[in-house]
């Protein structure tokens, strides 16, 4: 009765193949490309925080690069301030992101539906002043600098293909929990918000507490991403952690699509070459991302993911037909 | 119906004086109920008597004005909706209310998830359970991988239906459930009544089709202008003046609101 749902044959293995592509990159590619990857792949992080909070959750929030600062300034003061070293830094920001985003959550979520996300703009501009001008805690406007590396009993990440395997290593493990999610009855409750709150509420279910949990977890994955990032980069400045790149990852996951993880892996992918594709069109990015937003909400508002899907199902059923016609 | 109802019983539900009024609209006056667990308790009236209305006070999704709500020995009336499911009160939708981004199964499994969030300690046997309920709704042939968008406005009422009864509901609140069914369908909308109140769930009943409510319910309330005119076995209610006057014999077909 309960029959597994099949699993495709051409997607599995084109997610494994990209898998393998990425981890074999460090291999043969430039060392500016390995850390173009490495930053795309903490992209990635925060644009599957968004998958959490709006492809599963229904939740739409402009804070998610707030959040993302959030990790990277706790994981940054850890590494500068306490002898904890990379692990208590990684788990501080994934752990403190997550705690106050909850606590955030907890406090908007009592707004519904879109003034959420009015809620969100005014977070993520409050979470930029502060990493502007708390200097105890960001460096204020001068920012953090001389962020130790990644280590791990004595090991260090020092080149920057080891810090691509140490950040590839956190995206796979990311990847695979945020799936076990979607299986799991939290993930379904975040649907159930998602596609009827009324129904979520007749189900038992405390949409105020889930929604918060799905902030809480969006915020370990941004907070994750921030660690890496602190790590990766060893400076920081509230520069990066603005308003317009939680506009970015939003535009990802929208490109991509919003249904599942793949959609935020074509996404960041799909942006990060036309940023390092066209760089000499960065004026134009802003208006670039805009219309392509809007040409593909128009034409196909599930994304590529959903366009891929919708031709993927389209040939299956005609195969189906032939197969059946010439028996 | 094997109507099990006796003095020593105690009901799940008692609703006692409970009133809501809307600005200057009363939808709602001094309404008293009880339900018991293996019954039906129809409620009929006309359009607009405040049928959905008490169904909405029951969930908690109105907050009622006065009176009281004891389930189970435990007052919810100043509880939230989710809690008061949580509780035990299952409820359907006039429309039906899936999850239309997904598939049949997570709509499905949403009602078991549902029974494992009570934490009564009894674990929910979907695998046993779901084949039987599938088959009193004639849905035992739907594909469960696909999305509840193909199925038939029909088969969805049904899979609400289907969906809530995994839920282990104490009580079952049907708001027209056969509603913009066929015939066929409208015994499958029986056959699960009946398969709740053998597992000792009471239901309330709001359905039009007078043949269902005639041939199934225990007890009939009836409702006018959100007063309750009678309350009474179905040969009572069907010689009642009053309601003979105000809905039965109004001669007039009412439309689904």
């Amino acid at each position: 009765m309960l029959q597994k749902k099949r699993i495709h044959p051409l997607p599995a293995a084109g997610a494994a193949v990209f898998a393998l592509a990425l981890a074999a990159a460090p291999g043969f590619a430039s060392v500016y490309t390995v850390h173009v990857l490495s930053v795309a792949m903490i992209s990635y992080l925060c644009v599957l925080s968004v998958y959490v909070l709006l492809g599963l959750c229904g939740q739409n929030s402009f804070a998610q690069a707030g959040l993302w600062g959030v990790g990277a300034y706790l994981a940054g003061n850890v590494l500068l301030k306490t002898p904890g070293g990379s692990a208590a830094a990684f788990l501080a920001a994934v752990g403190g992101t997550a705690l106050v985003a909850f606590l955030l959550g907890f406090a908007f979520f009592r707004l519904r539906q879109y003034y959420f996300t009015f809620a969100s703009i005014g977070l993520m501009t409050i979470l930029n002043g502060i990493f502007m001008n708390w200097e105890a805690f960001s460096g204020g406007a001068v920012g953090m600098k001389g962020i130790p590396a990644f280590s791990l009993f004595g090991w260090t990440a020092s080149t920057e293909q080891s810090k691509f395997y140490v950040i590839f290593a956190v995206c796979l493990a990311a990847t695979a929990l945020i799936l076990l999610l979607f299986r799991s009855a939290l993930g379904r409750s975040f649907m159930a918000i998602r596609d009827n709150e009324m129904t979520a509420d007749s189900m038992g279910i405390n949409s105020l507490l889930t929604k918060s949990i799905a902030f809480a977890i969006s915020g370990a994955l941004c907070g994750a991403a921030g660690a890496l990032y602190a790590s990766l980069s060893g400076y920081l400045s509230y520069q990066s952690f603005t308003y317009n790149q939680s506009t970015i990852y939003l535009i990802m996951i929208m490109i991509g699509g919003t249904m599942s993880p793949v959609g935020a892996i074509i996404g960041t992918c799909v942006i990060t070459l036309l940023q390092e594709g066209f760089r000499s069109l960065q004026d134009y990015m802003q208006l670039i991302y805009g219309l392509g937003v809007i040409i593909l909400m128009i034409f196909q508002p599930e994304g590529i993911l959903g366009g891929g899907r919708a031709l993927y199902e389209r040939l299956a059923k005609r195969r189906e037909k032939t197969e059946a016609g010439s028996v | 119906m094997n109507a099990l109802r006796s003095e020593e019983r105690r009901p799940k539900l008692v609703l006692s004086d409970v009133c809501k009024s809307f600005g200057g609209v009363t939808a709602a006056q001094e309404i008293c109920l009880e339900i018991y667990g293996g019954e039906v308790l129809g409620l009929i009236g006309p359009n607009g008597a405040g049928k959905t209305t008490l169904i909405n006070l029951i969930t908690g999704v109105y907050r009622a004005s006065r009176g009281e709500m004891i389930f189970k020995g435990q007052s919810i009336t100043r509880q939230p909706t989710y809690r008061r499911a949580k509780a035990g009160i299952g409820r359907t939708f006039q429309h039906p209310h899936l999850l239309d981004r997904c598939d049949v199964l997570t709509n499905i499994i949403m009602g078991s998830d549902m029974a494992a969030r009570k934490r009564t300690g009894a674990k929910p046997e979907l695998e046993r359970e779901l084949p039987e309920i599938l088959a009193c709704a004639g849905l035992e042939h739907i594909r469960l991988h696909d999305p509840v968008s193909k199925l038939s406005y029909g088969q969805q009422k049904l899979l609400e239906v289907v969906r809530v009864l995994l839920s282990h509901p104490d009580i079952l609140l049907l708001d027209e459930p056969a509603a913009g069914l066929n015939n066929r369908e409208t015994q499958y909308v029986a056959d699960l009544i009946r398969y709740a109140v053998q597992r000792d769930i009471g239901v309330l009943l709001i359905e039009h089709s007078m043949e269902l409510v005639m041939s199934i319910c225990d007890r009939i309330t009836v409702l006018n202008f959100g007063h309750q005119i009678a309350t009474g076995t179905p040969a009572e209610i069907q010689n009642n003046e009053e309601v003979i006057r105000a809905y039965l014999g109004g001669g007039s077909d009412d439309a689904e609101d």
